[in-house]
């Protein structure tokens, strides 16, 4: 009895809350208090899943994750919701030959090309938009990606949208789905997050950590787009005239 | 045995087209006057090798041979079909540079290779490579020769060649300009025999006295017997003619590729300041990494050698305090170095030699982690398309225009043609849709406005007030309003 159980205490899958790995390459994020409730940053490798409206700086957040490490690897953004502009990823800090798009025409063939690129040896950052990613297909990339030291960001919508529309008619359809679906929220990653637009900050729930507590709520301030900043200022400051031709918002 | 010759008929010429070329390549950066006045000289203006010691053009191009220049006129008569033709200078030395290089360039993918440039009166120069051994590890005939065409067209030479059962007779077929690849000795037996006498290495003397026995072609030669040839010719010869017809083997000299790396280019032109030579360094410098990546070393001293006609050979050593292999760390340096060197006069050749190597540190993950990068690369492209169809993948490049629409070309990512230009701006969003949807949530302005024309080429011109607006789930968009008032939203920034 008490050696079966000094044996699974030494089993590597097993984590106490009260002993903090070292071991593990962190990349940082660039915004202290988030850094500092990922323990550091995004793991170096592994399946990070960001569920988020598209539009709110969602990519622009992992910016130096993106662009600051293994520079000589590729970055692919599979299925994106859009045509990707070059001259963002200029600015973003990505050189043109680094990046690669793929268009799969489904969703399983997007899931395939991800675990493909993953395998490659030759992606630094796998970026994918899905939204039918089951537990079976994350621990696929999972294992994918931290095998291969690869990191795999994979965009989702918001999750309270999904778990409501998609609960009951999986449970009816089909039972297989079933269990996929109820563990949705927990899926056998490496980050979960969610992401809430509130004005000029970005609220980031930490929904499922490795190695770490789940945080609601941490309130970064992101600027992704240029904004009049520098227009208003000027109206503030300005000493010359008092007539205002414009009022900008 | 089975031997393939390959005969380099114009290495001069050839050097000199990928030189210029290379030259056009590099210098889009810096559109100096020079580019034009060079970028011609390989495409349009005939070119023809000289041999001063012969008095006769040895190699010219296409062009050279529609003004009606042919190989072994004399300068003279050159000149006077077409007075503007460009003459490269023929150099025994610098053929057999470039051979040797192509030996190194093959010696990867072939074991035995022999260089043949013995400098006879009409100097040919070519290779020979052993095939039967090989064919074992290719898995075929056809497959070990495609290897070696695709090297060969890697090294951007004209050859023509010929296989058969000694370097002897793969060498005569060659110069009859055989072309083909045979492997039965029924075959190399029938083709060989409608040589005329003349391609084979025997000296006048013995062609002119079997020509009186009334023996023109080889299939006669074949058919004679040993005994019979044996009472007429010298050691030689019938050594030779066995050779021919595939009954000894005689010893060869296999080449050995050198320890230390040495490589050597004729400049198309004769460069005075050192500003022009970095092109032709970076391609040095290219061959060497790609040297040093395939044995596993690093190197912290190179030397680069400039010749000229008449001054002796400069010597710039350069050393760097890390070891280090890479183009991009190397050229900084040389430009570094000779920034302030002042040339004696016109350089016509550059070389670059490194003597000392050091290993690897194996401790090292970093040089393995991508090592293998480049290749997987491209085997995961090639993956991704053969599943997925071959538009479905593709870079994103930068394209020139200013209107969001034009921004961003998607060319398939086989092509790899570096873009020149790139349009840069600040307010361009993550993604743009294929057409514009009109907005219908409420937004707030955080960002404009931009006003924009399309280029007055288009046919439709648009007048357009871009500004970045923000949704109540703080969703930035990038909208504008068109000329009748009316919003739109075309693209997301992420």
């Amino acid at each position: 009895m008490n050696k079966s159980l000094s044996v699974l205490n030494n089993h590597p899958h097993i984590w106490r809350a009260r002993d903090q790995r070292q071991s593990e390459t962190k990349f940082s994020l660039g915004f202290p208090r988030l850094d500092k409730a990922l323990n550091g940053g995004v793991t170096s490798t592994g399946l990070v899943r960001i569920s988020s409206l598209t539009g709110m700086g969602e990519l622009s957040l992992f910016k130096q994750v993106i662009c600051q490490h293994r520079t000589h690897k590729l970055v692919v953004f599979i299925n994106p919701p859009g045509l990707l502009q070059s001259p963002w990823l200029e600015n973003l800090g990505l050189k043109a030959q680094q990046v690669l798009v793929v268009k799969p025409s489904s969703e399983q063939e997007s899931l395939w090309a991800a675990e493909q690129c993953l395998k490659s040896t030759a992606c630094h950052c796998v970026v994918l938009w899905s939204n039918a990613v089951n537990q079976k297909e994350a621990r696929r990339l999972q294992v994918a990606a931290t095998h291969n030291d690869a990191l795999c960001l994979l965009y989702t919508p918001p999750q309270q949208q999904a778990s409501q529309l998609g609960y009951p008619k999986a449970s009816l359809s089909d039972s297989q789905a079933t269990p996929s679906n109820q563990s949705d929220g927990a899926l056998p990653i490496t980050l979960d997050i969610a992401l809430k637009g509130k004005p000029h900050a970005l609220a980031v729930n930490i929904r499922k950590q490795r190695h770490g507590w789940p945080k609601d709520n941490i309130v970064i301030s992101h600027r992704w787009t240029p904004d009049n900043q520098a227009i208003k200022w000027a109206m503030a400051h300005n000493t010359l005239s008092d007539q205002a031709l414009h009022s900008v918002s | 045995m089975l031997w393939a010759y390959i005969y380099c008929y114009q290495l001069t010429l050839d050097s000199h087209i990928k030189a210029a070329r290379s030259k056009r390549a590099h210098s889009q950066l810096p559109r100096h006057e020079s580019n034009n006045q060079y970028s011609s000289l390989a495409s349009n203006t005939p070119v023809a090798v000289y041999c001063s010691k012969t008095n006769k053009i040895t190699q010219c191009n296409d062009i050279a041979r529609k003004e009606g220049i042919e190989i072994g006129h004399g300068l003279a008569q050159a000149a006077a079909l077409c007075p503007y033709v460009h003459i490269l200078p023929f150099s025994e030395e610098a053929e057999k540079h470039m051979l040797t290089q192509l030996a190194h360039r093959l010696y990867p993918l072939a074991s035995d290779i022999v260089l043949d440039n013995h400098i006879h009166s009409n100097s040919v120069n070519g290779l020979a490579v052993r095939l039967d051994n090989l064919t074992h590890y290719y898995g075929g005939h056809k497959p070990l020769w495609k290897t070696l065409t695709q090297a060969l067209a890697e090294a951007d030479i004209r050859y023509h060649f010929a296989s058969a059962w000694t370097i002897e007779a793969a060498k005569v077929l060659a110069l009859h300009k055989f072309n083909t690849y045979l492997h039965t000795s029924d075959d190399i037996k029938k083709a060989l025999s409608a040589c005329p006498l003349s391609l084979t290495a025997l000296s006048p003397k013995v062609i002119d006295s079997l020509a009186r026995v009334g023996v023109s072609c080889v299939q006669q030669l074949l058919a004679m017997p040993v005994q019979e040839l044996g009472r007429r010719f010298d050691n030689n010869t019938i050594m030779y003619l066995t050779a021919l017809r595939g009954e000894t083997f005689p010893r060869v000299t296999l080449f050995r590729p050198l320890e230390h790396f040495d490589n050597f280019i004729l400049l198309p032109f004769d460069i005075e300041n050192t500003q022009h030579l970095t092109p032709f360094v970076t391609q040095q410098f290219e061959h060497l990494s790609h040297y040093l990546r395939a044995r596993n070393l690093y190197t912290s001293s190179i030397s680069v050698h400039i010749h000229f006609r008449e001054a002796p050979v400069m010597d710039i050593n350069i050393r760097s305090a890390l070891p280090q292999s890479s183009v991009k760390s190397w050229l900084p340096l040389f430009s570094l170095k000779t920034e302030s060197l002042v040339l004696p006069e016109p350089a016509t050749a550059i070389a670059l030699t490194c003597q000392q190597f050091e290993e690897m540190d194996t401790q090292n993950g970093d040089f393995f982690s991508d090592r293998f990068n480049d290749i997987a690369q491209k085997q995961l492209i090639g993956r991704l398309n053969a599943k997925l169809g071959d538009n479905s993948t593709f870079q994103p490049r930068a394209a020139d225009s200013h209107q969001f629409e034009y921004m961003t070309v998607t060319e398939p990512s086989v092509g790899n043609c570096a873009g020149n230009y790139a349009y840069s701006s600040d307010i361009t969003p993550t993604f743009t849709f294929d057409v514009p949807k009109p907005l219908i949530q409420a937004t707030q302005i955080c960002f404009g406005p931009v006003r924009l024309h399309s280029e007055w080429w288009h046919d439709s011109p648009t007048k357009r007030d871009y500004f970045i607006a923000q949704t109540e789930q703080c969703v930035r968009l990038l909208v504008f309003k068109d000329e009748e008032s009316r919003w739109w939203v075309q693209g997301l920034f992420c």
